[in-house]
C-alpha cells in the first residue's frame, strides 16, 4: 500500500516503514534506548532524503520516549533538577546543530556530515559498550558478583558552581551537566536522534549518577531535546514530515512493547553487549557506503 | 474510459465531417487535440498519474502520408544543483557542483518518429524538441559531464523522458500518446504543445494546459508546513507525543 508522503514528496509503501517502525521499536523496548541511531540510517537506506529522515527522526523519537518518561516520572525516577539543566545545555546545543545542519544543507555536505558523525559516534559508542560488557561479563565470571563501581573523585569535582542533585545524591559543578547536554543537543539536531544511547554512558561514568535515575532522567532529556529540534527544523528547515513520523509511531509502539517484554528475560551486560554490537555494526555498515566506489559519480538536487 | 469516450466522439465528429462532402479548406483546422484531464491531483495515496492527449488531423498521419505528429509536455522550471562526487583519503564526497537555472522540472516527448529525423537541427532547438535541444546553461563548472549526468539522471528518476510511450495512430487520423507523471512530479502548471510537422516544417501546432496539485490531506499538510511552520511545528510535536503515549496504554503487555 502506497502512502504519499506530503513533506518529503514522493511516495513509499506505507506497510515497510510500519515494518520499519516496529523493528527499530522491539529493539528500542529490549535495550531501552530510543532506537533513533538505526531508524535515521534505514530511513536514508530506503530512500528519504537525508533532512526529512533526520527531522522526522527526531519527531518520532518524541513519540518513542513519552511514554518511558511518563513511566519512570510515576516511579520517581527523574531527578528533575538535573534533568533541567542537561536540558539548558541541549536547548542551546540542538539550537546550534540546527543552525549548523542548514548551513551543512546549503553546502551540499548533509548526506556526509550525517554518515560522518553516524561512523565515529556510533563506532566509538558501540566500541566502548562491547568492550565494557564484555569485561564485566568476565569479572563477573571470575568473582562471581558484578563488581560495583567505586565512587571516584576526579577533577570534574573541583570545577565551580555547584549544586546539590539530591535524587542523584550528588554535589556538583553545573558544568559538566552543561556540557553533556550541549554536546547531545547537536549530535540529536544533525544526527535527528535523542541521544540516550550516548547520555546514559556519559551520565554514569562522567557525572556519577545512579543508574536508578539515570534511565528516567534521560528520557527527560531526550523528549525535550527531540520537541526542540522538531520545532526547529519545521522551522528553519522545513523537513518535518508529520505522515512519516506517524506511520513510524504506529509500527514503533507496538514493537517497542513486545520488545520490553522479552528485554526483562536477559541479563544487564548481555543486552549491553548485544546493544554495543548492534551499533557497531550499524557504523560498519556507514564506513563501508562512504568508501565504497559509488554507482554513479553525480547526484542532482533541487538548489537549496 | 475517457479515453475510449473521447476515441469514439472525435471519431464521430471525424465522420460527420468527411460526410457533410468537403467543407472549405481554409475553414477546418489541421489540427485538433485535448487531454484526458486538465488536473492531476496528488492525494495522500498518489504514486504517479498519467494523462492522454489525442486529437485527429485533417491529412492522414504516417509515414506514406508525411505528416508527424509530436507531442511535448513541460513542467515549470526547476533549478538543479549537479553534484560529483571525489575521493578525499578513500572517502567519497560531494566535491564540484554546477546549477543549472532554467531547466524544467518535467519535460516529456512523444512523436510517431524521432523529432530528428523529421526536423531541422534549426527548428528543434528553437522548438526546444528533444532532451539535446533543450538550452541547459550552467552557472558554474561547464564541463560537459555535468551536462551528460543531468540529462542521465533526470531520465533514470522519470522526470525527463524521450519517447516512453508512442503516439499511436487509428484510422489514420485519429492519434493518442500517454504523458505520464512519476511520483515526485512537482506542483504548478504544465503545458502540452502538440505539434504537426510536415516536409520538415511546422504547419500547426496547439497548446494544452495542465495543472498538477496536492489535494486532500496531503495537500493541507504541505501548505500549512509553509506557511505556518510555527504551528505545523507545535502540531507535530504533540502529535507524535500523543501518539506515543495513546500506543503504549492500548499495547502495554503485561
Amino acid at each position: 500500500m502506497q502512502v504519499y508522503l506530503p513533506i518529503a514528496e514522493m511516495s513509499v509503501d506505507a506497510l515497510l516503514l510500519l515494518g520499519i517502525g516496529f523493528g527499530v521499536g522491539w529493539l528500542s523496548g529490549l535495550f531501552g534506548v530510543g532506537g533513533g541511531f538505526l531508524l535515521t540510517p534505514l530511513l536514508i537506506l530506503i530512500g528519504i532524503p537525508a533532512p526529512v529522515a533526520v527531522a522526522s527522526g527526531a519527531n518520532q523519537t518524541i513519540g518513542a520516549s513519552v511514554s518511558g518518561l511518563i513511566a519512570q516520572w510515576r516511579r520517581g525516577n527523574v531527578d528533575a533538577r538535573m534533568g533541567t539543566v542537561l536540558l539548558v545545555g541541549g536547548f542551546i546545543g540542538s539550537g546550534a546543530g540546527v543552525q549548523l545542519f542548514a548551513l551543512l544543507r546549503r553546502a551540499g555536505q548533509v548526506d556526509l556530515a550525517v554518515a560522518i558523525f553516524y561512523v565515529v559516534i556510533l563506532g566509538t559508542v558501540g566500541m566502548l559498550m562491547v568492550r565494557e560488557s564484555v569485561r564485566s561479563i568476565l569479572r563477573r565470571r571470575r568473582t562471581g558478583v558484578a563488581a560495583a563501581k567505586a565512587h571516584e573523585h576526579t577533577w570534574l569535582h573541583g570545577l565551580p558552581f555547584k549544586m546539590r542533585f539530591r535524587k542523584s545524591r550528588l554535589y556538583i559543578s553545573v558544568i559538566p551537566p552543561l556540557l553533556v547536554g550541549f554536546g547531545i543537543g547537536i549530535l540529536s539536531a544533525i544526527m535527528g536522534v535523542g541521544g540516550g544511547f550516548m547520555l546514559v554512558p556519559a551520565m554514569i561514568y562522567l557525572l556519577g549518577m545512579p543508574t536508578s535515575v539515570v534511565i528516567g532522567t534521560s528520557l527527560f532529556q531526550v523528549v525535550f531535546v527531540a520537541a526542540n529540534v522538531t520545532f526547529l527544523q519545521a522551522v528553519q528547515v522545513g523537513t518535518v514530515d508529520i505522515v512519516l513520523t506517524l506511520l513510524l509511531l504506529a509500527g514503533g509502539v507496538v514493537g517497542a512493547q513486545f520488545g520490553a517484554s522479552m528485554g526483562t528475560k536477559l541479563r544487564g551486560e548481555e543486552t549491553r553487549a548485544l546493544l554495543g554490537m548492534l551499533v557497531l555494526s550499524v557504523a560498519l555498515g556507514l564506513l563501508y557506503d562512504l568508501v565504497r566506489t559509488p554507482d554513479s559519480l553525480f547526484s542532482i538536487g533541487a538548489t537549496p | 474510459m475517457i479515453r475510449a469516450a473521447a476515441r469514439a466522439l472525435l471519431l464521430l465528429l471525424l465522420l460527420a465531417g468527411v460526410a457533410r462532402a468537403q467543407p472549405a479548406p481554409a475553414s477546418t483546422p489541421q489540427l485538433a487535440a485535448d487531454i484526458s484531464t486538465d488536473r492531476v491531483e496528488i492525494t495522500t495515496g498518489f504514486t504517479g498519474s498519467s494523462v492522454m492527449v489525442f486529437g485527429a488531423t485533417e491529412r492522414l498521419i504516417g509515414a506514406e502520408g508525411g505528416e508527424d505528429v509530436v507531442v511535448v509536455a513541460w513542467g515549470p522550471p526547476q533549478p538543479t544543483v549537479v553534484r560529483r562526487k571525489v575521493n578525499v583519503l578513500g572517502f567519497w564526497l560531494n566535491g564540484p557542483s554546477t546549477v543549472f537555472r532554467q531547466v524544467p522540472g518535467f519535460y516529456a516527448i512523444a512523436a510517431t518518429r524521432p523529432v530528428w529525423q523529421i526536423l531541422p537541427e534549426e527548428t528543434r532547438r528553437t522548438a526546444r524538441l528533444g532532451l539535446d535541444s533543450l538550452p541547459l546553461t550552467a552557472s558554474g563548472s561547464q564541463a560537459p559531464a555535468f551536462r551528460a549526468a543531468l540529462l542521465e539522471l533526470k531520465q533514470q528518476d522519470g522526470r525527463w523522458q524521450e519517447y516512453a510511450h508512442p503516439v499511436t495512430i487509428a484510422g489514420g487520423r485519429l492519434f493518442s500518446a500517454r504523458v505520464s507523471f512519476p511520483d515526485t512530479v512537482q506542483t504548478g502548471d504544465y503545458r502540452i504543445e502538440v505539434l504537426l510537422v510536415r516536409d520538415e516544417r511546422i504547419v500547426a501546432r496547439q497548446a494544452l494546459f495542465l495543472r498538477v496539485d496536492r489535494v486532500g490531506t496531503a495537500a493541507s499538510i504541505a501548505s500549512v508546513a509553509r506557511t505556518e511552520p510555527l504551528v505545523y511545528g507545535a502540531v507535530c510535536i504533540l502529535l507524535a507525543a500523543i501518539a506515543g503515549w495513546f500506543g503504549s496504554i492500548v499495547f502495554r503487555r503485561n
